[in-house]
């Protein structure tokens, strides 16, 4: 009928698991103030979250990785991009409100005429009107990197089964997004009430992300001597490099200061990258 | 104007009337990725193969880069604790770990082509943008270089690919492999050998 088994799982499981996490994650960092005995991974579940990326090591080698294959075999080109822009396009709402709650307006707007320009023009999505002929590219965006924006930190490492790895504060981002999808609210909501709708999303793009990166993720797998260590580390540099990068779009005068830096994941050089989904010229002076 | 980019001004001008690729490459940072993005695409090429595109990587990670710079950063606080003997060892391991790495995840490429798109001044040299364009249409890829300044002669001592800087994620890595090995370099070095023995043989 409603969401309300989903939401009673959310608030009575997984709510208080994050809850804990973060306070093991505290009281740990509280224990040995700049320890400097040991690379600080911030990764205090390892053991737990090595065997969790075992387990997903297995289900991505036995059921994703043969299930994207074949998507990519059957489908041509063309219809995978469609099917993604598609996808994204239905992301716009959410990116939308991203865009608004980063206090960044100007991209606002832009996803605004992302929106209507592809579900228009676009035939409902399927064609990235504005990102072709627009000079409106899709920018990747969310909730965990809004958090991020505001100055939350990221939290400890975590590995999710199937979901792979994120952090409380992604973690947290994910189900806030959802649950507050527009497109999820109004296909789950009354009259439609079609619950299967946002599992089918998700799990179609999940295949397409899966799709883009088979050979890429083979090899590092392939070539690297601690694969989980690889990971962790790309996943945390590249979310510390989306926050960074819309930190750094922002116009000055926010609710928050931009000086303080606390999502910086590693930590080691902060000058090394500073990367956004938008071109250099927008943020920097050359 | 100060006295050095005069002088780096001078280099470039008489670089530009006698030898364009050699002095520029000296003296301007974002002449030497441009030249290193010409050369590299020579390396990549389809027609090599796999030992040929290890055996040229080395060639250009030699030149264009701060391999004993790079070394000890990505073994940070290790290094110390290693003897000299260690730190060669260690030093050879790893140009021969990367070289296998990179020519191989770069044996993907085909067809790019990397364009400058500006560069700036930074504390230990200067950073270089640089977008690596792809003919499938696809976003390109935004990389970043940073280079390090040898005595005028400019050396790459990090590469970072969408804000995911190269020698952060080895330095990371290998830590993990230490301390897993009980906080011994040793244990590093004996993975380094096996991974780069059984792989650069296939």
């Amino acid at each position: 009928m409603n969401l309300r088994p989903l939401r009673l799982v959310f608030s009575n499981l997984v709510l208080p698991l994050i809850l804990l996490l973060s306070g093991c994650a505290i009281s740990s960092n509280n224990a040995q103030p700049g320890a400097a005995e040991t690379e600080d991974f911030n990764d205090p579940l390892e053991d737990t979250n090595r065997a969790i990326f075992d387990f997903n090591q297995k289900v991505d080698r036995n059921v994703l990785v043969p299930v994207a294959e074949a998507y990519r075999t059957v489908l041509p080109e063309l219809v995978r991009d469609s099917l993604r822009d598609f996808l994204r396009n239905l992301r716009a709402p959410l990116i939308f409100a991203n865009n608004a709650l980063q206090g960044d307006f100007e991209l606002a707007g832009q996803t605004f005429a992302r929106f209507t320009l592809n579900s228009t023009l676009g035939v409902g999505g399927l064609i990235d009107v504005a990102g072709r002929w627009g000079q409106l590219p899709y920018h990747e965006q969310d909730l965990g990197v809004t958090f991020g924006v505001w100055g939350i930190p990221e939290g400890p490492y975590l590995v999710v089964p199937v979901l792979g790895p994120s952090d409380p504060r992604d973690l947290v981002g994910q189900f806030g997004e959802g649950y507050g999808d527009p497109f999820n609210l109004l296909v789950t909501g009354n009259p439609y009430t079609l619950y299967w709708i946002p599992f089918v999303r998700g799990g179609v793009s999940g295949i397409d992300q899966r799709s883009r990166y088979i050979e890429t993720l083979a090899d590092i797998e392939r070539t690297s001597l601690d694969y989980y260590a690889t990971i962790r580390s790309l996943y945390r540099q590249r979310r510390a490099a989306l926050v960074r990068g819309q930190r750094e779009n922002l116009p000055p005068p926010a609710s928050f200061s931009r000086n303080d830096n606390p999502t910086m994941a590693v930590g080691h050089r902060p000058q090394t990258a500073m990367a956004s989904e938008r071109p250099f010229a927008s943020g920097i002076t050359w | 104007m100060n006295r050095r980019s005069i002088l780096t001004a001078t280099l470039v001008l008489i670089a530009g009337a006698l030898a364009p690729a050699i002095l520029a490459a000296a003296a301007d940072p974002a002449a030497v990725i441009n030249n290193l993005g010409n050369r590299a695409l020579e390396v990549l090429g389809k027609n090599a193969t796999p030992a040929q595109r290890v055996a040229r990587f080395h060639e250009l990670f030699r030149e264009d880069f701060d391999v004993p710079g790079i070394a000890r950063f990505v073994l940070g606080r290790y290094w110390k604790t290693a003897t000299p003997e260690q730190q060669d060892e260690f030093t050879k391991l790893f140009e021969d770990y990367i070289a296998l790495v990179y020519s191989s995840q770069l044996s993907a490429y085909s067809g790019e082509t990397l364009k400058v798109t500006g560069s700036r001044a930074d504390p230990e040299g200067a950073i270089v943008a640089s977008e690596i364009l792809r003919p499938s249409g696809a976003p390109p890829v935004k990389v970043e270089w940073h280079l390090t300044d040898q005595h005028g002669a400019y050396k790459i001592r990090d590469v970072a690919v969408d804000g995911i800087s190269m020698a952060v994620t080895q330095r990371s890595e290998f830590a993990s492999v230490i301390q897993r090995n009980g906080g011994q370099v040793q244990g590093l070095i004996a993975m380094l050998r096996e991974k780069t023995g059984t792989a650069s043989s296939r």
